[in-house]
This record gives structure tokens, sequence and C-alpha cells, in this order.
């Protein structure tokens, strides 16, 4: 670029983009200054003064520290001189004089391996072995790089710091500590969190927790970023704390569809020991949450799966894979067509996704299939269209551009928590954030409006605001003229929204509704981002259509930093969409019933295909019970079958004739099951998945098996060959996905090659074409987005006689407000606090109860005691707001195999109020 | 809205009445060090004994009139006469004063040490001819002492805010610049950097907002003259903030004080009141287009909160530690807002130099450091107090002839200069003048006026060990070499101080203190071996004695060592005594 700055470092002509810094510019390079409190992607902090560099021309004279000094063109850098290396081995001197070196000056260092364990030559405190960062420190690679002599006659100190071990799923080790500050930082400025501090000053300074003594209170999200930007031995997770990585392997997490990039590492006995956010990937930048940080232990759990399993006599015994894979043929053959359904698996990769619904289609002959976790498939169809494809539209650090959001209904930080991270960092710098949600979340703390509809009336609400904008003429007309159509048929439907009747509707004052209109017309660029968790099935479609609405209104899309991001559940979600592993889509998107596309891929797969649409994830257990399924391929890791929105599947399953379980673990539903066929997880699998914003990412198998478990592709494979069946004959995951790019041009181009430098976001239509990171962008498309009208309807209608109240539960990170404790149960810390209950004034006249008197909200699964506050926002609604470090408790707790994956959303929950008497409340 | 010859008729209306009215005008020096000599009590005494005596008088708390040593000193203004100045005063004292002096009584039990005016008393001597009055040349303390600070009217008919009326009706923002450039005015927080043309870097930063932020975190030992001007004169002040507002484009001050500083919070808290309700501050200044707002921003007990970027860190309500420069305050301040710090002395000579003109200023000091310098004495010294003399006036002679030199007829031996982070200086320092630059020259830092005196019963060592202790305790400990060096020097002077030390120990000293000085953020790591590095310099025998003799020549290091003892971060049960379990 023209605008690059040309300076010489060290001898070497070197470019950088203006703004960077001299430290940054230089590693760029290759060329390596050492430095401990600075870390790329943060801003400059100064600290540290390791990075210090002389310039011989065109920058401030003396030993400055390069990380603050901006590149200028001319500038020559030394960072090597005489002066400097002495200075920077005086402040590692004062360094190591606080810091336990053992590992460096004791005088077995040159006989030591990494592993290896010595329990004679340094003292007690102070041996390599006690450090569960020994080989993966900077501060020993700093030392060793600089070859200091350690002939320091400073005296050393040692801190005699107890360890913090009470918080949930991390350590802290202050005697390890170098106060660098990368915790304090990264928790502030990129998670926008702020759970960690300084404590002290001068020689007492160290770090702690904000607002006391655990973490739990400080308002930690358990992203570990502070762990994993630690230099030291000081912050580490507890799991694996002291074991020692033999490998090295870029994968996905297989958590959410984010699709974070992390580093799992493996020891020699073949375990996963941890997963560092990949600071270089596009999809989470270094960023991980509490899920893929701390929750991936499932994969070496015990409990997994390693034989085949089929039923004799009642009972599930072990045999071959072999047998088992005949077996399960052999019956399958005889549940041809419809009364066969197929549950794919979220976290199956496109390529078993794939072959399973190629599978339920060409040899069973049925569109039954599905993701069990596609459960709110009305967000996708709209956007294909009144846009242009079913997926988000831009990708997710966009979002750091925006100067509005929208988010409704969604509970982003728990259950897509890398997508929060720009958002609160966006608003954190003067973006506004408005949250439609009836729950508080941890979004509503950060937002400027935060409007609590009428639950289900969410759709008028933003059809309010549509007509504030059309009255008060706030659109953007050159986007609706040039890009748009049908722009009269939603003017023309929005007299229906008077603003009186929406504020009746939604009890959403009218000036609200203006302010929020206005506030978002008036910020640009704007983005996006739904989940309607809370809202019912038939609600979704038209809320998301009025969502796009409103962003074309606008003028939000096709840019940077705009867009619309539809938030499901599941790892693989919107792969398993685009490659087709619904009951109503073909790979690519194309309906069953359009005969086209039937017959190209009748020709490619050399089989008829169904024409009529299959059952999906919530028709299926209801078939089952009334006998239209009467055999099921079920793919899952002990999923939550349970959840309302599926019905009770493992109730429906026992009136299955057959039942096949591909799964990790054994469970309710592997109790059930005919035929059990051990799988493999996400860190054993080599394939891709989607992310939410259409990046196709390559996974890479960690670990090895350890029994008969694989793929889910080979085994269906394998059936379906025992089945007679072709096509199934793939040699590895590459070759199964050459035939998804095949069958859905927008992956024509993406190859495990080009995969290997990171993901590709489709479409990418050939090899030798880039990537699409925003949909609908203006450069050559011509297609015209088409707005669609809209009609105020009264969903708002829960009328249940035994609970006749709607609870909204909520959870945030931290409430400040609210008085809490934390005291020690058994070896963890745990909150203490009197939860509160929001009930309207109205409702609570009609319960018989004042604020402050206890009572007992009951839902059919629970009951919980809170305390009565009289402000819900409106009559039928009550509200409770739980602390996410209670979920972290006990998810730390749990003694299930894969904790995170059984993180209950937030649903809305039909409850009564019941009064306690006050001797009861005691 | 009044404007500004209104206001003036108005104020000099009522001051004619307090000094030539039908009753005697009594001032008392409430400052920091009258209350903590007892001039409270001192106050209550005369409004009791006057209302007793059933005398007729106007008591007004005045700031500090200079002349600390003196406190409590009560000025007594007879109607239309002198003005009588009586010091050390007892609540004993109180009734002869009244009856005397105020009243009719012909008792004349207590005698005035000076009297100030046009009309000798007999026997009485004129203070003006003492010579620590004598050789001051009072611009930024020119009211303090003579008028009531909570009074803005007495600040107006003594020519207050003559100058931001001057500035808004006559001249543009680049004059008042230009006068501040002409003036010559470095700034007095310690650096020494010209005021006017730090103003200039900030008039081409974009705005609004910009702010002007006066640091008033005085935290030296020693140093009270930007409290003693908040005391005594806070409006000198925020005329000072206005006439650089106006000159830099900016709309907003804040006034950064210590918490628990109540005697300067308070009156300038007052002070802004006042001027609000004058329309001196807020929308539209005299009728004017100008506007600008004033607010006090208290900070926590942090030294390093004093340093300007930790300062804004500090008012943005964050943690004062230091960021790193550039980006500098003008370009990236407060809020990543441009804006400019200035030290309490240098706004507070803005008015007089903007009424008088830049040249005026110019004419006063030094040629390359013009104007005075606001001396504070401490220690040994017969007349320690608050001193605004000429630049370039010999260090000696301030002492010797404003302080009196040493009492007890002790032998002068050493002198802290510059603040903690100053140096400790020997007698070769008395010839030199108060000037930034012949300063430097001997490897000293005029600082910001504070001066500790001892005589020969003070050891070089103790004292470095204070002063070492002090910017120990007080690092903020963001970068490591002031973090990690402030403790190890601490640890190598308490041993030294304790006779502990051992050989290679001043070796140490002197390479810990270089990579403090070469690698520190900000200027307290950099700055912080100053007064040990200079006190091994000047006081080679001190160190001597300690370390080879293991005796403390002057005994003073005998007393035990009353800094905090907890200088690193220890587990609660941990004893820094014992003796580690490890040693590397």
């Amino acid at each position: 670029m023209a605008d690059d700055v040309k300076l010489t470092i060290d001898g070497k002509e070197v470019t950088a983009t203006p703004g960077t810094n001299v430290l940054q510019a230089s590693m760029d390079a290759g060329l390596y200054i050492p430095y401990l409190c600075y870390y790329p992607g943060m801003k400059a902090f100064g600290a540290c003064r390791m990075c210090v560099v002389e310039f011989e021309e065109g920058g401030p004279p003396g030993q400055q520290a390069s990380c603050t000094i901006p590149v200028a063109d001319g500038m020559v850098v030394n960072t090597k001189s005489e002066d400097t290396t002495e200075l920077r081995k005086g402040i590692m001197d004062l360094l190591i004089s606080e810091h336990p070196h053992g590992c460096l000056n004791c005088h077995r260092i040159d006989l030591c391996g990494p592993a290896d364990i010595c329990l004679r030559h340094v003292s007690v405190n102070d041996r390599c072995v006690t450090c569960p960062k020994n080989e993966r420190c900077e501060l020993k690679d700093t030392v060793r790089y600089m070859e200091m002599d350690l002939d320091t006659t400073l005296t050393y100190n040692n801190r005699h710091i107890p360890l913090k071990v009470k918080d949930p799923m991390w350590e802290m080790d202050m005697n390890l500590c170098i106060v660098c500050a990368r915790c304090v930082r990264v928790c502030d400025e990129v998670r926008g969190d702020g759970a960690l501090a300084f404590t002290d000053r001068s020689g007492r300074s160290l770090i702690g927790t904000s607002n006391g003594t655990s973490l739990l209170e400080s308002g930690c999200e358990f992203c570990g970023a502070c762990i994993d930007v630690c230099p030291t031995g000081a912050l580490v997770e507890r799991d694996h704390k002291w074991d020692k990585a033999v490998k090295k392997i870029t994968s996905i997490c297989t958590h959410c569809p984010v699709g974070c990039q992390m580093t799992l590492e493996v020891d020699k006995r073949n375990r996963l020991i941890r997963a560092i956010p990949d600071r270089h990937a596009a999809a989470n930048q270094g960023q991980a949450c509490f899920k893929g940080k701390f929750g991936l232990e499932f994969v070496n759990s015990k409990d997994r799966l390693r034989k085949s399993l089929i039923k004799t006599d009642g009972e599930l015994a072990e045999t071959t894979a072999i047998a088992a894979l005949d077996h399960a043929a052999e019956r399958l053959s005889q549940y041809k067509g419809d009364q066969f359904a197929l549950l794919a698996s979220p976290r199956g990769t496109n390529e078993d996704n794939y072959i399973a619904q190629k599978f339920a289609r060409t040899v069973m002959g049925t569109n039954n299939v599905d993701v069990w976790s596609n459960t709110r498939p009305e967000l996708m169809p709209p956007l294909e269209e009144m846009l242009e494809a079913q997926a988000a539209t831009n990708p997710i650090w966009d979002l750091e551009g925006a100067k509005c959001f929208l988010v409704v209904s969604s509970n982003v930080t728990e259950e897509q928590n890398v997508v929060a991270v720009p958002i609160k960092k966006a608003v954190r710098n003067g973006a506004s954030l408005i949250v439609i949600d009836p729950r508080e979340t941890e979004l509503t703390r950060y937002a400027t409006r935060w409007l609590r509809p009428v639950p289900g009336s969410e759709t008028a609400l933003i059809g309010g605001m549509l007509r504030v904008i059309v009255d008060e003429s706030l659109g953007d007309h050159d986007f609706l003229g040039d890009r748009c159509e049908d722009t009269k048929l939603l003017r023309d439907s929005l007299w229906q929204f008077d603003l009186l009747k929406v504020s009746a509707l939604t009890s959403i004052p009218q000036a609200e509704i203006q302010e929020a209109a206005r506030l978002l017309a008036a910020s640009n660029p704007c983005a996006f981002i739904y989940a309607l968790e809370t809202l019912e099935p038939e609600q979704r479609d038209s809320c998301v259509r009025a969502i796009i609405n409103l962003a074309l209104i606008t003028g939000n899309v096709g840019r940077p930093s705009t867009g619309l991001y539809p938030l499901q559940n599941g790892a693989n979600i919107q792969g398993s969409r685009d490659i087709g592993c619904v009951p109503d889509l073909l790979p690519g998107y194309r309906a069953v019933y359009d005969d086209d596309a039937r017959a190209q891929l009748e020709t490619a797969w050399g089989n008829s295909l169904p024409s009529t649409p299959g059952l999906s994830v919530r028709e299926i257990a209801p078939a089952i019970q009334d006998g239209r399924v009467k055999a099921l391929l079920l793919v899952g890791d002990s999923p939550g079958f349970t959840s309302h929105e599926l019905g009770d599947l493992v109730e429906a399953a026992k009136n299955l004739e057959f039942l096949v379980v591909l799964g990790t673990f054994p469970g309710e539903l592997t109790d059930l099951a005919d035929v059990v066929i051990p799988t493999t997880t996400f860190a054993e699998k080599d394939g891709t998945y989607t992310n939410l914003e259409r990046r196709v990412q390559r996974l890479r198998p960690a670990l090895g098996p350890k029994g008969d478990e694989d793929t889910e592709w080979r085994i269906i494979s394998q059936i379906a060959k025992r089945l007679d069946a072709k096509g199934f004959d793939h040699q590895d995951s590459s070759t199964v996905f050459n035939e998804i790019t095949e069958a859905f041009g927008s992956y024509g181009g993406i190859t495990f090659d080009r995969l290997e430098s990171g993901g590709l976001q489709w479409p990418c239509l050939a090899t030798d074409m880039e990537d699409t990171p925003i949909l609908f962008a203006e450069e050559g498309n011509d297609y015209r987005a088409k707005l669609v009208k809209m009609e105020l309807v009264d969903t708002s209608s829960h009328n249940d006689a035994e609970y006749p109240y709607l609870l909204a539960k909520g959870r945030v990170l931290h409430q400040s407000d609210r008085p809490m404790e934390i005291s020690v149960l058994g070896k963890r810390n745990q909150i203490q606090r009197d939860e509160i209950v929001e009930i309207h004034a109205d409702d609570a006249a009609t319960i018989g109860v004042k604020a402050g008197e206890w009572v007992e909200v009951v839902s059919e699964r629970e009951r919980q005691r809170a305390v009565v506050s009289l402000s819900s926002p409106h009559p039928g609604l009550i509200a409770t707001t739980a602390l996410f470090g209670n979920l972290a408790s006990e998810l730390d707790a749990s003694k299930e195999p894969d904790p995170m994956a059984t993180v209950e959303g937030l649903p809305l929950v039909p409850v009564r109020v019941e009064k306690m008497d006050a001797e009861a409340a005691d | 809205m009044p404007d500004y010859s209104e206001l003036k008729t108005q104020a000099d209306e009522q001051w004619k009445q307090l000094v030539a009215g039908d009753r005697p005008w009594i001032r008392v020096g409430t400052g920091l060090c009258g209350q903590a000599s007892g001039a409270l009590d001192v106050l209550d005494a005369i409004s009791v004994e006057s209302e007793r005596l059933e005398v007729d008088i106007t008591l007004d708390e005045v700031g500090c009139l200079g002349m600390c040593y003196a406190e409590p000193l009560v000025d007594v203004q007879l109607p239309g006469g002198s003005r009588l100045f009586f010091k050390n005063v007892s609540p004993d004292d109180v009734p002869s004063i009244i009856e005397n002096y105020a009243g009719k009584g012909e008792l004349r039990a207590l005698e005035p040490f000076g009297y100030l005016g046009d009309t000798p008393i007999a026997g009485v001597t004129d203070i003006m001819t003492l010579p620590m009055m004598q050789l001051q040349e009072r611009i930024a303390l020119r009211n303090a002492g003579n008028i009531a600070p909570d009074d803005i009217y007495q600040y107006i008919a003594n020519d207050g805010y003559a100058g931001i009326n001057k500035a808004l009706f006559g001249m543009k923002p680049e004059d008042v610049i230009k006068d501040m450039i002409d003036s010559g005015l470095r700034g007095r927080g310690g650096a020494g950097f010209p005021t006017g043309v730090k103003w200039s870097f900030m008039v081409r930063s974009p705005g609004p907002p910009k702010y002007i932020l006066c640091n008033c975190e005085e935290g030296d030992p020693g140093a009270y003259n930007d409290k003693g001007i908040l005391e005594g004169d806070p409006h000198t002040l925020l005329e000072g903030m206005l006439l650089a507002g106006y000159a830099t484009g900016a709309t907003k001050g804040f006034v950064f004080i210590r918490h628990g500083h109540d005697g300067p919070i308070d009156r300038t808290q007052r002070a802004i009141e006042q001027a609000y309700e004058m329309g001196l501050l807020g929308e539209k200044i005299l009728g004017s287009d100008f506007s600008f707002d004033i607010e006090i921003s208290l900070t926590g007990d942090s030294y390093v909160a004093g340093e300007e970027t930790a300062l804004m860190d500090s008012i943005e309500g964050k943690r004062a530690m230091p960021r790193f420069k550039p980006p500098f305050p003008a370009a990236f301040g407060v809020w990543g807002k441009p804006s400019t710090v200035n030290n309490v002395k240098s706004l507070s000579y803005a008015p007089q130099i903007i009424s008088r003109g830049g040249a005026w200023f110019k004419s006063i000091g030094a040629e390359k450091c013009t104007g005075t310098a606001i001396i504070c004495l401490n220690g040994n010294v017969k007349y320690p107090g608050m001193y605004e003399v000429p630049m370039g006036m010999e260090m000696g002679r301030v002492i010797d002839e404003i302080g009196g030199g040493v009492p007890d007829g002790k032998e002068f031996k050493l002198l802290q200069l510059g603040g903690p982070l100053g140096h400790i200086l020997g007698p070769d320092i008395l010839p030199v003048g108060l000037d930034f630059d012949a300063m430097k020259g001997v490897g000293a830092m005029l600082g910001s006026g504070g001066v500790i005196i001892s005589n020969e019963d003070t050891c070089a060592v103790d004292l470095a060990r204070v002063l070492v202790a002090f910017c120990q305790y007080e690092s903020c400990g963001k970068c490591f070499p002031c973090r990690l060096g402030m403790t190890n020097l601490l640890e190598f002077v308490e041993r030294i101080a304790s006779y502990n030390g051992r050989p290679g120990d001043l070796e140490m000293i002197d390479r810990v203190g270089s990579t403090m000085a070469a690698g520190s953020l900000c200027f307290h790591g950099q700055l912080g071996v100053n007064p040990i590095k200079s006190a091994i310099q000047n006081f080679p025998e001190d160190f001597r004695v300690h370390l080879e003799e293991g005796r403390c020549p002057t005994g003073s290091c005998d007393r035990p060592v009353l800094v905090p003892r907890n200088t690193r971060a220890y587990a609660e049960d941990f004893q820094p005594g014992m003796v580690p379990l490890t040693v590397g």
C-alpha cells in the first residue's frame, strides 16, 4: 500500500501500516524483541519496559518502550544496543528476584527435560515442577533469550501467598505473578467485564478480583481470557493444571455456532488437556467462553462409549463393530420409507450430516431427517426470501464497528458468547444498544434502551418502530430506491401499527417506542441480532420478517458493521442446514419438492429421492407416539431431548420398534436402543464445521480412538453399503467434502487445502475466487431485496388457570446493587443471597403480597423462594434474575460428563405464585 | 447579568467599609499552618470576647500571609489606619487585643510585632522593613492573608477578575497566549516548561470538549504553596483557569485535589459557587460569548496521581497510573479529549500577567526564568514559612535573610530540594540562584518550591531512608523498574541505616538506580533514585561510617524505623523480617 510506513529495524527494512507500534511491526517482520506486558491485539500498556529499543533516527531519544511508539517513516531502530541489553537485564534481575526461578538456575538445568521430575535439587517452594506453566512460561523463555548469567546479588523474596483455589474452574497463584496486568486489561479492554483488578500499589501491587475475594461476585464470565494471556503460571485452568502437552492441534470448538478456533493440547496419555483460543482465528480472534475453555473435558470421560452394543433379551451387550453394523442394516432394511426417521447431531461435521441426509433420502427413501438442535428453523427462511441466503449477512467481528445494535430475545452471552464480545466492546466505545427481551440478560445491562414487551408482542413492537421510521421519514430512501423492492407493500401495511394500539399490545409506552426507533434510525451502521428464544414457534416467522424489514428500511444491509445475525443453537447447525440435513431442504437450500433440484441430485446420487417434506425435529416425537415413525436412527451426545420444544423424546422412544443410537455416552436413549454404535467426538474428527457467519472451518483430529468409535459418516456409510447403496465409498472426509461442493455451489471453491490457512465464508464459488464476508454487498450485486407486508396480530394470550403467569428468568454476570455474600461450601466458594422476584403491582394485589414479602414461584418442574419487588413492567409477567456465578459453580460441581451441554437456556416458564407465611419464610 | 464595572463599584464600596469604616476589621490566618497552631481557638475567642466586651468588629478568616512561624497570626485593621500584626497569639491574648486595639481600653499587655500601612505606629516595626517581607515580590500570593477567600467582592476590590475582563473584551485568545509567552512564565509544577507555549499546543487541537486541568495534587512533603494559594486566594486560580480556557478554547476545568485537604477544598468550592452566582463562571461569562465551567475532582491518597497522565486517569475514575507519552495531553487527554494540565501556581500568575502585561512579569526574576518563586521553607530554619521571592535569588540568601538562618547556634548541614524525588544537597547549593536552569546546572532541581533545611544533627542516610521510603510507598506499581527498583532501593538503604550494609550495596544502588532512571515509565521511577544517589554523592562520609564503622555519625539512625515496613506483597501471616525459606 502507498500509505505504508518504511522503517529499519536492526538493519532490516520493514514495512508497517501506520498506527502500528514498533514492537508489533518488528514482530510482524519476524524480528523478536522481548516483551512481557504487551499482548498482540491489545492496547500497549508500557509497564514491563522489556521491549526497550533505541532510535538512531526518527524517534525520541533514550531508551523507549517500543510498544508505545508508533512507527514513522525513516525510523532507524536498534533493538540490541549495549545500553538496551543492559537495561533489559537490569529489569529482569529485579523481576526474577521476586519470581521463583529454580527452573532457570538449578544446576541440573542442562540435564533436565521438559517433563522430567526432580525432587532433590531446588528448595521446596521453588522447583520447576511446582510451576504449572513450566516450559510454557514466557518469562522463562525471555530470560533464556536474553542469555542472562543470573548472578545478581539482589535478595530473592518468595511471597508465600496461599493459592486461590476456591473459585470454579481456575486457580490463581500470586507467587508467580509478575503484575504485567495482561489479565486485568484483557478482562476490561477485550471482554468488557472488569472482573480482575490491581490490588494495592508499589511493591505490594498484585492482581485480585473486583469487589472482593471471589470471581463469583466480580462479574466474571469464566471465559478464561485471563488465563490465555497470562505469561507465567499465575493463572491456570484447574483441570489438567500439571499436565504437559505433547501435541497441539488446531481445531474448532463444538459448543456453539460461533465456531471458535482453538489449539487443542494433548498429553502423552492421549487426553485433551487444554484448549487455547486461537489469536489469529477470524471467527473468535483469540476469545472463547466458559463452555469452550472449560467444557471440553467430556472427550476424556471414562464413561465414553467405546464398544458397540446390541440388545438381546432386553439387555444391551457388547459386540463387535461389524456385528452391530450388520444387525442395524438388517433391521433398518425393514423400515424404509416414512416410517423411518433420522436425527443428526449439530456436533456432526458437514461430512457426517451430509452422509446422514443422503442415507435417509437415498437409502431409506424419506425426508424425515433433521438436526436435533434445529428447534428454531423459522429464523432462517425469510433471509433467503427477502435478501439472499439463509445465513448471517456479516462476519461476527464486524459488530465491533457498529454504532447501534438491535438485539431481540437473545441470551448472547451464554448461548453464543463470543458474539457478545464485539457488541460489548462497541457499546463501551459509544455505540447504542437496544435490547428487546422480557428477560434480564447480560446485554440488558449494557443497553441504551431495554424494552420489555409483553411476551409474544415483539413483532408488534418492531412494527411500531417501523411505523415511526416511516411516519417521520427516517428511513434510508436511497437504499430503498436502489437496492429494494416492494417498499410500498410494507408501507401500506403499516397503517395497522397505530402506536396507541402497539403500545397497548406491548405495554411499552409510545414515547419509548418512538425514541428507540429514532435512535436506531439515527445510528449508522446498525446490526440486528435475533435468537427469538422467548417467542413461540408460530410467532417467530413474522418477527424475523419485521426485523429484516427494519434492517432494510434503515439501509443497514450489505455494508460492513451492518446486517442480520440469526442466532441458532448447535455448533454446526448452519452447516447442517447448508448441506440439507433438514426435512424440507436438499443440499444448497433447494426445496425437496423442487423437481429440477431433485432430478439433478438423483443423477448425481444415482437414486430416486422422496418429494414430500419430512418430519422436523419438533414433529418426530409425536409421530413416534402415534406410530407413524417406527424406526429411528439417532446421532447424539446425551442431548437434552426433554426440552419442551422437542416434546419428550425419551418417552416417545419407548414406542419405537427399532432404535439405533450413534453416540458418545450412554444415557436414557442408549438404554432404549436396539443397537448402539460408539462415535467420535469433535476432538477425534477430521472434517468441517460451518459457523453462524457462513465460515467453513476445519476440524482436525487431536485424539486417537481408544475403542471401536468411529465418525458418523463412516458408520452410516457402512450401514448404507450393507443395504447395497451406491455412493457411500468415500475414502476420507475430504472426498465427502468434495461431493458436498458439487451439491452446493456456494461451497464450490472451498477445498481442504484452502482451509489450511483459515476458514472461508461461503459463497465461494470457485477455487480461484475469494470468499464472501458480507452478503448483499453493493459491488456488482443487482439483486434487489424485498420488503414484506406486516400484520398486527394480538398473540399475547397466555392462558393457563394453574400457572397464570409467565416467568422470565434472567441471568447476568453481576448485580452491584444487590447484597450478596460469598461463603465456602465444601471446597468451593458459593454465592449466598436472597433472590428477588419482580411482580407487577396489580398481580401482587391479586395474589395478596406486598413488596419485601417472601413468595414461592412454582412451575411444573421447580419451586423457587424469592422476595417480592413490585418492578415487573406489566401484569402477567414476573421475572427473576440469577447470577452467572451460581451457574458457574453448578457447572464446576456437575458430575455430568458434558456439563456445558446441559446448560439450560432461559425460556419463559408458566408459573403460579404462592404466598408464604412468615414462619415458613424463616 | 452584571457587567464588570458594576461588580467592581460594589466591591470597592464594600472594601472601603472594611478598611476605613467605623469599626476595626480583624483577620485571622486559618490556613493549614494557622489551624495547626491553634488559630481556630483564637478565632472563637475573638468572636466570644468581642461580644462580651461589646466591641463591634468585623471578623474574617483569611489564608496564610506566608509567615507560618508567626501563627496564629492576628491582623487588626484599625479603621482608616494601619494594620497591626500579632504573632503566636493564644486565646488568652485575645481580650487584651480586643480591649486595646479594637476597643478603647488603655491596657497594652501584648505588643504587636509589626504594622502595615501608611500611618506609622510608634514603637512598632513596619513589617515591610523585615527582611522576609522586604525581599518578597508577591504576585501569586498578593492577596493571601489580605483578603477573605470566602468573599468574592474582596478579591474583585483588589483588581480581581480584571484580567479576564480585559481578555474577554479587549484581547483575542492568541493575544492572551502571546502575553503568556512574552512573560516567560515557566510551569511551576517542577518541569519548568513555558506555560504559554503549553497553552498554544492545545489551541490547534480539535474541540469542544477541551479541558483545563489544574493540578493541586501537591504531595511533596514540605510543599504547601499550592494549597496556600487555594486557602488564601482561590479566586486568583479560578481567574487563571478562565484565562487558560479562553486562550485555548477549552470550556471546562477541573481542580484536582487530594481528598481530605478540607480547607483548600472547601474554600475553592465556595469560590466556585460565588463565581457562578456572579456570572464569572458558567454560560456567557460577564456577558461575553465565552462559557466555562469548573469543578473540583478529588483523588485518593496517591502521590503519583499528581503526574499529569495519572491525574487524567484519576479524573476519569480509574486507578491513578501514568500513561505513556506520546500521545501528550494536548492531543489525547482526559477521556481522550485535548487537555492542558497546569500547576496551581502557574495558573495563579496568569491574572496579573494579563492585567499588567507579559513584559512586566518578564522584568521580574532571572533572565531565562522570569517572575517569582514561591518557596516553602521548612526544617531547621528560624522563620519557616511560604515566601514569594524573585527568581534568581540565591538559595543562601533565602535561607539566611528570609528564613533567619539555622537557629540555636547549629551549623547548616544539608538541604533537601525538589520534593521527595529531588536531591539531598550540601552547602554547594547555597550560592546557586532559584532558577530552573542554574539548579539543573549543578545537578539539582528546583521542583515546586519545597525546601527542607537540616542542621548538623541530621544524618544523610536517615533522611535518604525516609525519602526513599516515601517514594517506594507512593510508586503506583505499574512499571516494573519503579515497582521493583524502589522496593530494592528501600531495602538497601534500610540495611545501611541499620548498620547491616554489605560491601557492594552502594554499587547495587547505582545499578538499580540506573535501571530505574533509564527504564521507568514516568518521572516517579526515573527520578526515584535521586535522593539516595545525591546523598551518597554529597555525603559519602555518612555512608562510609554506617557501612564501615557500623554506627551513625549523628545517632539519628538509631531510632526505630518509622517507615511502613510492608513493602512487598507478602502473605498476610508472613513476616517480612523472617528469613526467606528459600534462596534462589
